[in-house]
Formats: structure tokens, sequence, C-alpha cells
């Protein structure tokens, strides 16, 4: 940390200056791309107390293309959601909440004290709180404009691919910006077909469900939502952190695509960068004032600071300050060697990596001799025969593997490949289609069976331990020493051994100090650490971690394949699920890989990068023969060991799967009748009341039995055959005859007493009104579901909004949970799985329920609230019109339909009025 | 409990915001989830309240009670109660279930008027377990009252099997709908997930 720049105006260097080609873009660009300007800015989130940026200066030319570098908890992900529009909304008037700032001007008073005397004096800009409680000073411009008030300007393109998918159909994803903007409805599906082409999806239909796309469609998807609101500015929020090497190079060559096209202003976030760096003209690094952040600070992931890792709030807080370490091209900053680029958390790209940088095989003292792709001894784990699916449908079959203690084993392949299917059935979390999968002697013990998948849940844990992707499925327990203790106490430790296990794996993983926190308040580093060490408690011999090193930042990425190593030198097993390649070198692992059959794999011909081919023959030898310290292996040192796993006995192997579902689909009916499916669907959710509610006037016989046929007649004259009837509705068959049972023995009674027992009475009249009640259900039960049943959300949403004209906020808010209802659905697989690794699974189900229950409402509102940022990132939520891209019409023939469901209720009641039967509400 | 129980004696903010939208509906959509889960359990659980007591089923319904209550004290803006419900009866209808399509809208927006009007009542000011329970009971009596008017017309309501439904369900409703969201609410809070929110903020003494 050498180069120390106070924020300040931009440098002249970089791209700041107009090269010919800068102009030519500014010529071409007719207005298209957008100034970005920062003015002593800075924010501080309601629930921290720090601010997270202060004091920024910073002015990004028209059609500059910047890269934002440093560590998680740095601020960038504050940077890029302030420049979008997303901080400082709806601001109180200034000095409301004065009372409440303390902290803020305790902070002010703290900066003001920490200022460093060669600083330029700045003048405070006063602070404003906004509805969110944070608190913003100084103030962004696009084009010489406040942020909040460029509507469609900025384009913001975040991490999770599933929290940035707002509906279910992939074309209304796209609309839903220029909607927010109310572009007219003909140019808002021009500019579709524009952005998904822009973005290489437009052979896609546009009602395909997004919940069939891959990682790296639903991120260009993304992509295309924010380019059809016709941004000057895009920001990209490590856009690629979660895809596959493939679904990376879809999105870097699309967003290439626009920025030659659309000549947009960039600023991109992103801890890999190598891919990127052809279309980056400047490079900004981003430091704290006088060291690297502490840990706890993932700010990125929406975590706060510990109170154990920062000082007492009011007394005299560490004045904590995000500042520019370098700014300038990325030849001038790369190549600046004054900068600790490792230290501060940041990856540097291939091409300019030196010594220091760059990523090798890792050793240590005291590890085991053998090496780690082939381990030492018998296997404790192995297929035989094994076939792979999920729902009995095989996606690969014949897999013979097997894992020896002290070996590292990557599973590698494209996302959707089915690496998760086979890491999931090796643990014993889902049972295999064919074949076995075997443990040997020494992993089974004691155990029953040698077959992961009958074990009980304790007896797993104690074995086979699964390390999900999300923490957040992991865990259990309220406090993280809890957490820990977990996995001892459910497979028959005591109290005081699972205490001493547990603090001495805290201890080792250094999350000693946070003993006493609520898991889910860690940072996203943290968090990946304690399941390790929680699924270690339990002592299992074979560790299975899925994408371990998931956008994490070097310095959290180097602590756990550091932690992932020294498991070696125990004699556990290590399987990684991952794409990482750097991890894969990094711990020398055996090569396991998926590919879809037909095509070739990616991780034989290491097509990427850098030097040397002719040093990689000899890779396998300098792996084992070089310590770390006598220099860096060659980059392409992984793709030479995996060809030679090919040809030697460490059986690196490559498993063929059957290719990812791209077919075609049809749009799915609304009903399975033509007539209800080309009904307006708030007419047939009326139609389902005016069919039922008015039948609740009379309790009998005649008007229950009279509706039914009636309704049996119309359903079957509109296609559905009784069979079909009694499908769609099976739930009320169930309930029919349990009310009709109550109301039989507990119900009004009346004429002749048939039984008399305690509370039971079985009379005349309580036989009658079970027999109305019996029958009633139905006739109010079958149309009630039938009108409504498969009606598209969307659609419903579409018509509430522009036939009822129901508040959009309210219906689209709810429409977007609503496909949250799909995630969960996977959510909680991937819970019940986890609990059954952790030795939970033995308990009853309703046991079971509640604490599960409770991890999938956290989940979702998590969920939610990032979908929140992805709404309003697309202009959602303001109070100016909307324009609607899908139309809702009523035809005549919606009217006739609640006529016609209204006439079943009346002619029912009328014959039962002539039949003397009518009695009103069961009087 | 202390710190996180309020008498906000400020003018609470009432106007929703899009992340105040969001997570009402996540609510929503996550209850609709385990409402179905949980109907699942109704025969197996409630058949045999039933031999042990007529009525004793009503001991079920605080399961479907309890989005409207939760998404108030979580999103505390007027309508959260009504909200949350609607969006998970409408997720319900359009799955279906054994209380029927179209119905099952009207059940929900009946139940969620129940919880909100406590909240309404003390002006979105007082969030506590009391308040909280309050509403389950109130929602409870909602849904017994509709139970009654529509599908339980058969039994007599002020008659015994009326009188042990009611209370079971009330009872039902200020436990599992009510006091138990209270303490649901300070467990979601204090995993962080709240942050965004005044309600979750004060739980973990951040101020407002």
């Amino acid at each position: 940390m050498t180069v120390t720049e106070e924020f300040e105006a931009a440098p002249a260097a970089a791209g700041g200056a107009a090269s010919p080609a800068e102009t030519l873009r500014g010529a071409a660009s007719q207005g298209g791309n957008a100034r970005l300007s920062f003015e002593e800015w800075g924010y501080r989130h309601a629930s921290r107390r720090h601010f997270a940026v202060r004091g920024l200066n910073l002015d990004i030319p028209p059609g500059q293309r910047v890269l934002l570098l440093g560590a998680s908890g740095i601020g960038k992900s504050t940077i890029l959601a302030g420049a979008a529009g997303l901080l400082g909304a709806d601001e109180y008037a200034d000095g409301e909440y004065d009372a409440e700032a303390g902290g803020g001007a305790n902070e002010k008073a703290g900066a003001a004290n920490a200022g460093n005397a060669s600083l330029p004096v700045r003048v405070q800009a006063p602070a404003r709180v906004d509805a969110d409680g944070g608190m913003s000073e100084g103030r962004i411009l696009v084009d010489g404009v406040p942020t909040q008030q460029a509507r469609g300007r900025v384009g913001l393109v975040l991490q999770d691919p599933d929290a940035q998918t707002i509906f279910e159909r992939l074309g209304d994803n796209v609309a839903f910006g220029p909607e927010n903007m109310n572009v007219a409805r003909g140019e808002i599906w021009r500019r579709v077909e524009r952005a998904l082409a822009a973005v290489g999806l437009e052979g896609l239909q546009l009602h395909r469900s997004t919940l069939h796309l891959s990682g790296g469609q639903m991120q260009r998807l993304a992509l295309a939502g924010a380019l059809a609101m016709r941004p000057g500015i895009l920001l990209l929020d490590e856009p690629t952190a979660n895809l596959d090497p493939d679904g990376v190079q879809q999105i870097v060559r699309a967003v290439g695509d626009v920025l030659e096209a659309q000549r947009c202003t960039m600023v991109l976030v992103e801890h890999r960068a190598e891919p990127w760096i052809d279309l980056i003209d400047r490079v900004i690094v981003l430091g704290l004032e006088g060291g690297t952040p502490d840990e706890g600070t993932d700010e990125d992931s929406g975590e706060e600071v510990h109170a154990s890792t920062v000082s007492q709030p009011g007394s005299s807080p560490v004045f904590r300050r995000t500042m520019i370490v370098a700014d300038g091209t990325p030849d001038e900053v790369f190549q600046n060697d004054s900068i600790d680029f490792a230290g501060l958390g940041i990856w540097v790209p291939q091409r300019y990596r030196r010594a220091q940088d760059a990523i090798s095989r890792i050793h240590s003292v005291g590890e085991p001799a053998y090496p780690p792709e082939k381990g030492i001894g018998e296997p404790l784990l192995s297929t035989a025969s094994l076939a792979i699916g999920r729902g009995g449908k095989a996606i690969a079959s014949d897999i013979d593997l097997v894992f020896r203690p002290g070996q590292i084993t990557a599973l590698v392949g494209a996302n959707g490949a089915g690496k998760s299917t086979l890491s999931l059935t090796l643990a014993g979390l889902l049972a295999p289609v064919g074949g076995r999968v075997v443990a040997s002697p020494a992993l089974q013990g004691d155990a029953g069976d040698d077959a992961p998948k009958d074990w009980h849940s304790t007896e797993l844990a104690s074995r086979i331990s699964y390390v999900f992707q999300n923490p957040e499925h992991q865990f259990a327990r309220g406090s993280v020493l809890d957490e820990v203790m977990l996995g001892p106490l459910r497979t028959g430790a005591d109290e005081t051994a699972a205490k001493a296990i547990a603090i001495s794996l805290l201890e080792r993983f250094g999350l000693r100090q946070y003993a006493g926190v609520n898991p889910y308040t860690l940072s996203g580093g943290e968090k990946r650490r304690l399941t390790v060490a929680a699924s270690l408690a339990a002592a299992p011999r074979v560790l299975i971690l899925d994408e371990p090193t998931f956008g994490q930042d070097r310095r959290t990425w180097m602590q756990i394949v550091t932690l992932i190593h020294g498991l070696r030198g125990d004699g556990v097993s290590i399987i990684v699920v991952t794409h990482d390649r750097e991890l894969v070198t990094a711990l020398g692992a055996r090569i396991v890989e998926l590919t879809p059959q037909g095509a070739y794999g990616e991780w034989d011909h290491a097509a990427e990068t850098t030097p040397s081919d002719a040093q990689s023959s000899g890779g396998r030898e300098l792996a084992s023969a070089n310590p770390p310290s006598t220099g860096p292996l060659p980059n392409d040192f992984l793709a030479a060991q995996g060809l030679d796993a090919h040809a030697s006995d460490c059986d690196a192997a490559r498993i063929a799967v059957s290719p990812v579902n791209t077919r075609d689909e049809a749009p799915r009916p609304s009903s399975s009748s033509r007539f209800l499916a080309s009904l307006n669907p708030s007419f047939r959710l009326f139609g389902g009341f005016l069919a039922s509610l008015p039948m609740m006037l009379s309790l009998d016989w005649v008007s229950a039995t009279t509706a039914l046929g009636l309704e049996l007649v119309a359903l079957m004259a509109i296609g559905f055959t009784p069979w079909r009837i009694v499908r769609s509705t099976w739930p009320i068959f169930i309930g029919a005859p349990g009310s009709a049972l109550a109301v039989l023995l507990y119900g009004k009674s009346g004429g002749a007493v048939w039984w008399q027992w305690g509370m039971i009475s079985v009379t005349d009249r309580s036989a009658d009104l079970a027999l109305a009640t019996g029958i009633r259900i139905l006739a109010v039960g079958i149309p009630a579901i039938i009108a409504v049943l498969g009606i598209d959300a969307t659609d419903l949403a579409d018509s509430f909004s522009e036939n009822l004209h129901l508040p959009d906020r309210f219906v689209y808010g709810g429409l977007a949970g609503m496909r949250l209802f799909s995630v969960l659905r996977d959510d909680w697989e991937a819970l019940s799985a986890s609990r059954r690794s952790r030795g939970l699974g033995d308990e009853n189900r309703l046991k079971a329920f509640f604490p599960q229950a409770f991890a999938l409402l956290v989940l979702s509102i998590r969920r939610s609230t990032m979908l929140a940022t992805a709404m309003q990132a697309r202009g959602f939520g303001g109070a100016g019109p909307r324009s609607h891209a899908r139309v809702a019409v009523v035809h005549i023939r919606d009217y006739a339909f609640l006529a016609a469901c209204l006439a079943v209720p009346v002619i029912a009641l009328v014959t039962a009025g002539f039949a003397g039967s009518f009695a009103f509400f069961g009087g | 409990m202390s710190s996180s129980e309020s008498t906000v004696r400020t003018r609470p903010n009432l106007k929703w915001r899009v992340v105040d939208i969001a997570v009402a509906s996540a609510i929503g959509v996550a209850s609709a989830f385990i409402y179905w889960v949980a109907a699942l359990l109704y025969t197996p659980i409630g058949g045999p309240l039933e031999v042990l007591l007529p009525g004793l089923s009503g001991l079920m319904n605080g399961l479907w009670l309890f989005a409207g209550p939760l998404a108030a004290v979580i999103v505390r803006k007027p309508g959260a109660a009504i909200y949350a419900e609607v969006v998970a009866a409408v997720l319900e209808a359009l799955v279906g279930n054994q209380w029927g399509g179209a119905e099952t809208f009207l059940i929900g927006l009946v139940q969620g008027i129940g919880a909100e009007l406590v909240f309404l009542f003390v002006a979105y000011r007082v969030w506590n377990a009391l308040t909280l329970t309050l509403s389950g009971v109130v929602s409870a009596i909602a849904c017994w009252g509709y139970t009654f008017v529509t599908h339980l017309q058969g039994f007599d309501m002020t008659g015994a099997y009326g009188m042990w439904y009611l209370v079971a369900t009330v009872i039902s409703g200020a436990l599992v709908a009510g006091a138990l969201m209270w303490y649901l609410y300070i467990g979601i809070a204090k995993t962080g997930a709240l942050n965004a929110f005044t309600s979750g903020r004060q739980v973990r003494g951040m101020g407002r």
C-alpha cells in the first residue's frame, strides 16, 4: 500500500484522456452514453456503525470502461448501488432524525480527528437519512443530474442470477425495465427483441420459463433486462462470480458486443478480471486507509461488522476509510510493483501476474508425503456401475470411481452437468438410479450396511459430510459454538467432549471469537469456514464440499484453500465440486470431469492463457518437486496434470452425461379446457365466486344436488371428462366425507334421535344436514377450484392491474414474490438433505418441520430483499406512470361466463325454494 | 425481548418501500408453502384430535393464520397483514387445495382483515408480544366466523361443537399465529435478515 491518493477527480491518466478511439466513441454515441460523477459522496447503511464509503470524488467520462477492484467489504457494491440510484431514496427532511443519527455525528468527529494533516480539508456535505435508515452525504450525478432522478439512465446487473430473475417468463423480464419507464407497448417489444439479440439469446422463445435456463443464460437475460432500458451507464456487480467458465465467456462476449455497439459507459466490479481485461480502459483499486479490511466486514454480502472486531460505538470509533489506492490504465496499475495486490485481497489477472501473485500448488510443513491426487491406502468409498440422476432418470451411468484417504478429488464440469447430482449421490443424500455407492469396511464401521443411502442420519454424519454451496442451507443452531457442537452431540459425544472438539475446531478455523454469535450474521468467508468446521466436528472420513471458493476475494480464498489442504494430513478423503481452476491447481487435486456426451471436456486442453506449453510435459514432476518458495508453477501445469492423469494410476476420470436439456417449450395452456383458457383471469376468479358463494345461502340437499348436476353438465360441455374433474379437485373429495361425518355426529339436532353418546347425537336433522354438507362442499368446491386452477400468475397480475386497476407496486411486487415459490421448493429439498447430512434427519417429521420452516423463512426474506434491489434497479417502485407490455383483454364471452356462473346457484336455489327445502344458512 | 419491544412514540414511516412489498409477499409465499405442507399434516393430526374432543381440530387452524401477523410485525406498514394473507391465498388458490380455489382468496382476505384490525387500532405504533397475540386472536375469530357462516352451517354455532371449535381456534391463533410469531420475528431478526427494516434493527440494537 504505497500509492495512496485521496479521492479526487479522475486523473488524466487512463482512458480519461481523450484517445482517438474515445473521441470516435463519443461521436458515435449521440448522447447514448453518460458521464458518472461522485461528489464528496458517502453512504452509511442503517445497520452499520461506519460509512461504507465516504468522501468519494470520482469522475468517469462518457464511454469509459472502468474496472473497480478491492477486497470483499471494501464498499464496491455500495458504490454501484449508489450510482444506480438505489441508495438515499425518499429522503427525510434534513435534521429530522438528527438525535437518532448520533452515531453519524460521532463519526464525523472521529473523521475530523483521524483526518490526516496532509489531506485537504473537506467541506462536510450535510448528511441525509433515507427511508431505509441509511445516511448519505454528497451526491452522485449522471450527466449532471442526481442519479435518483435519472431513471433508466443507469443499468445494474448483479451477481446472483436467481435474484435478478423477476418473473417466470423470459420475455417479461426484459420488458420489465421499459414498462417501469413508461415506454409504449410496441416499442417495448422492439427493445426486448433487440436486447435479447444483443446478448445472444435471440433464439429463445419469449414465453420460455426462466426455470430452465442455465446460469450463463440467466445472467445474459439480466444483462438484456438492463439493456432494454437503454442505459447510458452499465454497472456490473460481479456478474460472473456464480458462473462456470463457459458462462463467464458468454457474459464477457455479450458485454463486449454491447459496448461495441452502444458505447455505454461501464463500471465493472469483479474479483477475477482476466477475461475482462481487453474491454477495460481504466482500473481503480480500492483499499482501506491504514490497512486491510477487518474480517467480518463483508459488506458485499450484506453482513455487518461484529462488536468483537471493532471498537464499541460512541467511545472512539476506529475510523475506517475506503480510499483509492491506484487509478490508471490496466498496464499502469497492474505493472506497478509497489502495490501489494495479494494484501489488498485482489486477484491480479493472469497476464500481469508476478511471482508473488501467482497461484501455485500449496505445500505445508508436515503434510503427508503422498501426492494429494492419489491419496494412500485402501479406498474408503467407491462406486460400482453407478448411475446417477434425479427423479429416476439417469443422466450418467457406469461410473466406477474410488476415493482414498488423504486424496483430494475435484469434480468439475459445466453448470448443470450433474456435478451436484453425483456428489449428493456419493454423500448418501440421493438414491442411485442404478449400481451402487459402496463404503469400505473401514468407513462402514458398525453401520448396518455398506450403502450410505441406507444409513441413519447420525451414522452418515460421522462418516460422510457434505458442505453445501449456500451456507444458509446448512445452519441449524443459533450460535456458532452450538453449530459446531451439533455434529459430535448427534453422533454420541457428551456435552463436555463436544464442546472441547468444537472449541479446538473454532480455534483452528479462526472463529473462536465468534463462538456466541448467530451464524447467519457472519461474513461470507466466515460462514464458509464455519460450515466446514461444523462438518468436520463429527469426524467424517469423507468430506464433500460444493463450490467452496465461490465468490471469495483472494484473501478469503487463500484461507479456505489452506484449510482444505490441511485436512489431508488427517486422512480425510476430500471431494470438491468446483469450476475454479486455481483451486484445483492449489490443492493438486485429481480431476473427475463430467462432460456432455459427444462434447470435449474443457479441462484437458487448457485453452486459457499464458505461458510455456514446453514446460507442461514436466508439470507433474515440477509439481511434486517444487516448494512454493522457489517460484510459480506454469499456469497450465494443471492441464498437464489432467492429461497426465489419464495415463497414470491416479485414476482421474471423465464421465459422460446426457446433454443439458435445450428443447423448445410449448406455451402451457392455463386450463385443460380451451374455453376456460381463453377467458380473462380476473373473470375466471369472479366466476368462481359467483358460482360458489351464493350456494352458502341455503344448506339443503336439493340445491346442492341441483348445482352439482348443472356444474357437471356445464364442465363436460366445455371439455372436461368426469375423471379429469375428480383429478383436478381430489382434495375436496377427501374433505367432504369428513365434514359430513362431523355434521352427522355433532351437527344441529332435531327429529328422531338415532344414536346418542356423550357429545354425539345423530338425529334426523343432523343426517339431513350431513348429506347436504357433503354434497354442497362438492358443489361449491368444484367450480371454485376448476375456475382458477392453472391460471398463470402473470396473466392474473396483468388483469388485476389493467382490468381491476389495483396498484402496480403491489400487484407486480406480489407476482415477483410468487416466482420465489419454485426457488423455495428447491431450498426446501436442500434443507432436508443438509439436515440428513448433519445427523438431524432421523427426527420425526413434525419435529423436523419447524426448524426447517424457520430456515426457509430466513432464506425467503433474504431472497426477497435482493429481489427488491433488482426490481428497483429496473426502475420499479417510482411514483411515475408505468406502461404495460402485455394486454389483458376482456371479451363478450367473459361476461357470458360470469352470467353462466351466476345462473348455477340461482337455478339451484330457486329449485330448492320450489321444493320447499330451502334452509337459510342451515337454519 | 426488552430491547425489541417497542412503543414507537415518533411518527412511524407508513409509506411502503419496494423492499416492504417484496418481503411481505415473500412471507406470503413462504407461508403458502408452509400452509401446503401443514395441509398434508391436517388429516393425520386433525382426525385424532376430533375423536379426542369434537371441535378440537380447531387447534390446527393457527397454522393457516400466521402470515398476516408475521408480515405486519416485520414490515410495519398499513395493510401488510392483509397483503401477506392474500398473496398466500392467491398462491394456494392457483395451486389448488382442499378448501377450494377461488374461495381460498376470500378466506385469506377475511383472516388478513382480522389480523390487521389490531394493528390499525394501535395506529401501527405498538409492536409487542401482546399486540401480536391479539392479532392472532382476532384473525382466529374471523377464521371461525367465516367457517361457520359458510362450510359449517350444519353445526350450531353456539352449541358445544361451535364453542369448542371457537376456543380451540382462538387458542391456536393466539399461540401459533400470535405469540409464536413474536418469537419467530425476533429469531429471524437475529439472523440479520431484517437489517433493512426498523423492526430488524431494533432487535439487534442498531437503533432505527
